[in-house]
């Protein structure tokens, strides 16, 4: 309706005339400092630009280039090193269709970022419910307790996780001997079937804190009388997380879940290489640690890049979904 | 007008920071070649190269030599690398995780050093090749590509074989077994004490137990026959008979070698031995400093043996391990850079290195040895046994195929019977011919 606004304009502000025109019209005439307002306004800009510039080259330089890098290397085969670097257009793409040992990292990977997810998610808001809600007597030293392994560098998880699933003397199997199960005790890094969740736990326990302050200061900012008003209305502490609790913080949860992507894609490729090595015979290998063994111990660059582009439209993609699948129309209160 | 000066100079500024952090001082003084080295910091220690350094920089003083030193040396020296500043010795050898001596091998860019064993070595009279052991040079190690030419000089070296304790052995009155029969009959005995007859640290440490068995069993044609992936070789009797042997002993494994098979827990596994709980175990001599501090069973004396023999009286052999020295091709100081690793071939070097217990492949050095050490190289004395040295040869790389992970790994779905032989074998033959066709 091209017509329409044009005409309706005029109209309601007849008294303006025509010289002026509908668009000078909606706002008042301009005012005396107003003609030096528009240049002073560009030079600002120019200043912030020349402020941002140093930034903005660092961003291009260590990110964009090193990612636009890592797109254009896929298509190449090279060792490393050598000066000579072949073209192969998608021959490293079609090669991973083929690849037994990438698909068996993928589903890995897959693997642990939907158990890790789900798991650290449900016990971090369930725990961060409990320490804001109840008043529970030295929450302080709990929060402190399960927050530290998020400040341990990943060296010392493996080791402690190496002390914790040791066969022999480790604290699980030796707590289950301790109370005659014998029977429940597993080679935990041994058996091929579980060496995987052997790591999964391994990365719950080191995430769990961290992602429970987070929930924690997310439901602090909710106002206590709505839980009052909730109350009086006989609402039970399992209704109230439901109704107010998770909504109010629905926010909150969609930025950490993208972050639950990330950290499971990058967390699990330090773990299984200070815990497992991918062993045993590759039965732990995750989509990072592939690709550091054909990058560089395989000496297949571009194909390792090739995994690195999948690796980025995988993490690029199941961001995207998440964010799309999770959104809701933000509650205030 | 001011304003274009304010965004020029922080562009300039921001340039400024940028070239800040890549310029580097060229590091050549009046006149004074600067030669860097690199060198991997093992089980010998870092003391032995400062000081060859000394030696040499003494003799030479228009030569100052930079040392890098590290435990994870790839990982110090290939970002310049990749930046094009390569160093101009790097004393490092094969079968590294990080495998950049293997990816340099697979460029082709390593320089030739067949000139350095015709060179006289530094104040001596005789060629670096006079001084060297018999063949120690001329196979896949050092010449990679079979064509004659050395790229890799062989730096130290080290019998591999299996290790075990001699005080359990004397004091239960069993013999170390020379036939594979007698071996598996030990197990059976064993087991009656409740110990296992095999273990491994992890499953890469079986690279020295295949390559002595795959030429115990079929000579050492076949064994370069698998090295460079003949076709079908994997088919073959003798690769079958090679792979049966090895499932045979992988069921007389310790209970808890795959659980303990990983780099976090592998000194378990090699603590087992000490403990008693497992008898042999694929090594090399640095384990006796490796596990210098571990607690052990009483009479605790560590052994070597090579594998048995498939037949009676049959031909052993015993893999060595040989560290390298080579010279990037892209290096700036080659010449300078040949006669040093001349000199480390000295006898003045090979003293300091002999002090370390970094016996250098030199005529006459083994002798200079601690006692313990002695012990290990007197497998060689055995007239049956043979030094065998190399490994896989390099290929163009090869897309997801790994032929020592394929070999060696898979031991550990083998003992936990997630995979069967007949797959093993299938997969061997698989990986070895997509790397025949790679080709060399």
């Amino acid at each position: 309706m091209p017509g329409d606004p044009p005409g309706t304009l005029p109209r309601t502000r007849p008294r303006t005339g025509p010289r002026t025109g509908p668009g000078r019209a909606a706002g008042a005439a301009p005012r005396h400092g107003g003609a030096g307002s528009a240049p002073r306004r560009r030079g600002n800009g120019l200043f912030v630009l020349a402020c941002l510039l140093p930034a903005l080259v660092l961003f291009a330089l260590f990110m964009v280039v090193p990612t636009v890098n890592v797109f254009r290397m896929s298509f190449y085969t090279w060792s490393g090193f050598s000066p000579d670097m072949r073209f192969v257009g998608l021959d490293n793409f079609t090669a991973l269709l083929d690849d037994a040992q990438f698909v068996r990292a993928f589903q890995n990977t897959v693997a642990l970022l939907v158990v890790v997810t789900v798991v650290t998610m449900g016990m971090g808001l369930f725990l961060a419910a409990i320490m804001t809600r109840q008043r529970l007597r030295g929450r302080t030293l709990y929060r402190f307790v399960l927050y530290v392994p998020s400040v341990l560098s990943v060296v010392v998880i493996a080791a402690i996780f190496s002390a914790v699933f040791d066969q022999e003397n480790g604290l699980i199997n030796g707590t289950l001997r301790a109370l005659s199960l014998d029977g429940l005790r597993q080679v935990w890094l041994g058996d091929q079937d579980l060496v995987l969740w052997s790591v999964a736990i391994a990365m719950v326990w080191q995430s769990l804190g961290y992602y429970m302050v987070l929930y924690m200061s997310g439901m602090a900012s909710i106002p206590e009388d709505v839980y009052e008003a909730s109350a009086l209305d006989g609402a039970s502490p399992g209704r109230q997380f439901f109704a107010i609790t998770l909504p109010l913080i629905w926010q909150n949860l969609r930025t950490t879940l993208t972050f639950f992507v990330m950290s499971a894609v990058n967390l699990s490729f330090v773990l299984v290489r200070a815990m497992t090595g991918g062993g045993p015979d590759g039965s732990s290998e995750v989509l990072l640690s592939y690709m550091y063994k054909q990058a560089y111990t395989n000496s297949s660059y571009g194909y390792g890049m090739a995994i690195g582009v999948v690796i980025f439209a995988f993490s690029f993609l199941v961001s995207l979904l998440v964010s799309r699948a999770t959104r809701r129309e933000p509650l205030q209160f | 007008m001011r304003r274009s000066l304010v965004l020029a100079g922080a562009a300039i500024t921001a340039l400024g920071l940028l070239t800040g952090c890549a310029a580097e001082g060229d590091g050549q003084g009046a006149g004074k070649t600067t030669l860097s080295v690199a060198a991997l910091e093992g089980g010998y220690g870092r003391d032995m190269y400062t000081k060859v350094i000394q030696a040499y920089e003494s003799a030479h003083p228009d030569v100052d030599v930079q040392l890098q030193i590290s435990k994870s040396i790839e990982d110090e020296i290939t970002p310049n690398m990749k930046a094009g500043r390569f160093p101009d010795v790097v004393v490092l050898g094969q079968g590294r995780k990080a495998a950049l001596t293997e990816t340099l091998i697979k460029d082709k860019a390593l320089e030739d050093l067949t000139p350095v064993l015709q060179a006289k070595v530094p104040g001596e009279d005789k060629t670096v090749g006079d001084k060297l052991i018999e063949g120690i040079v001329g196979n896949l190690n050092t010449n990679p590509y079979g064509d004659g030419k050395t790229y890799t000089m062989p730096m130290y070296y080290a019998p591999t074989g299996l290790f075990y304790n001699k005080g359990l052995l004397d004091k239960k009155g069993w013999k170390v077994p020379a036939t594979w029969d007698e071996m598996f009959e030990l197990g059976e005995t064993a087991k009656k004490d409740g110990i296992a007859l095999f273990t491994y640290p992890t499953a890469g440490y079986l690279d020295s137990y295949f390559f002595s068995l795959l030429a115990d069993v079929g000579g050492e044609q076949f064994y370069t026959d698998v090295m460079t992936y003949k076709q079908g070789v994997w088919q073959t009797p003798q690769a079958r008979q090679a792979l049966d042997l090895t499932a045979r002993l992988l069921k007389y494994a310790a209970p808890t070698t795959v659980g303990y098979a990983n780099e976090q827990d592998f000194t378990k596994n090699q603590q087992s031995v000490l403990d008693n709980e497992a008898l042999f175990m694929p090594n090399g001599t640095w384990i006796v400093g490796e596990m210098a501090d571990a607690p052990r069973a009483d009479g605790f004396a560590w052994g070597l043996t090579p594998l048995p023999a498939v037949t009676e009286g049959g031909k052993r052999y015993i893999t060595t391990s040989v560290e390298s020295v080579w010279v990037p091709a892209a290096a700036r100081n080659k010449d300078a850079a040949k006669n040093f690793v001349a000199y480390l071939y000295s006898d003045e070097a090979a003293k300091i290195f002999a002090a370390s217990d970094a016996i250098q492949p030199i005529e006459g050095v083994a002798g200079s040895l601690s006692e313990e050490n002695a012990e290990f190289y007197k497998v060689y004395d055995d007239p049956s046994v043979a030094a065998l040295v190399g490994g896989f040869a390099s290929t163009a790389p090869v897309k997801g195929v790994d032929i020592k992970a394929t070999l060696f790994d898979t031991a550990n779905s083998i003992i936990s019977g997630d995979k069967t032989l007949d797959q093993w074998q299938a997969a061997l033959n698989g990986a070895s011919e997509k790397l025949r066709q790679a080709g060399g």
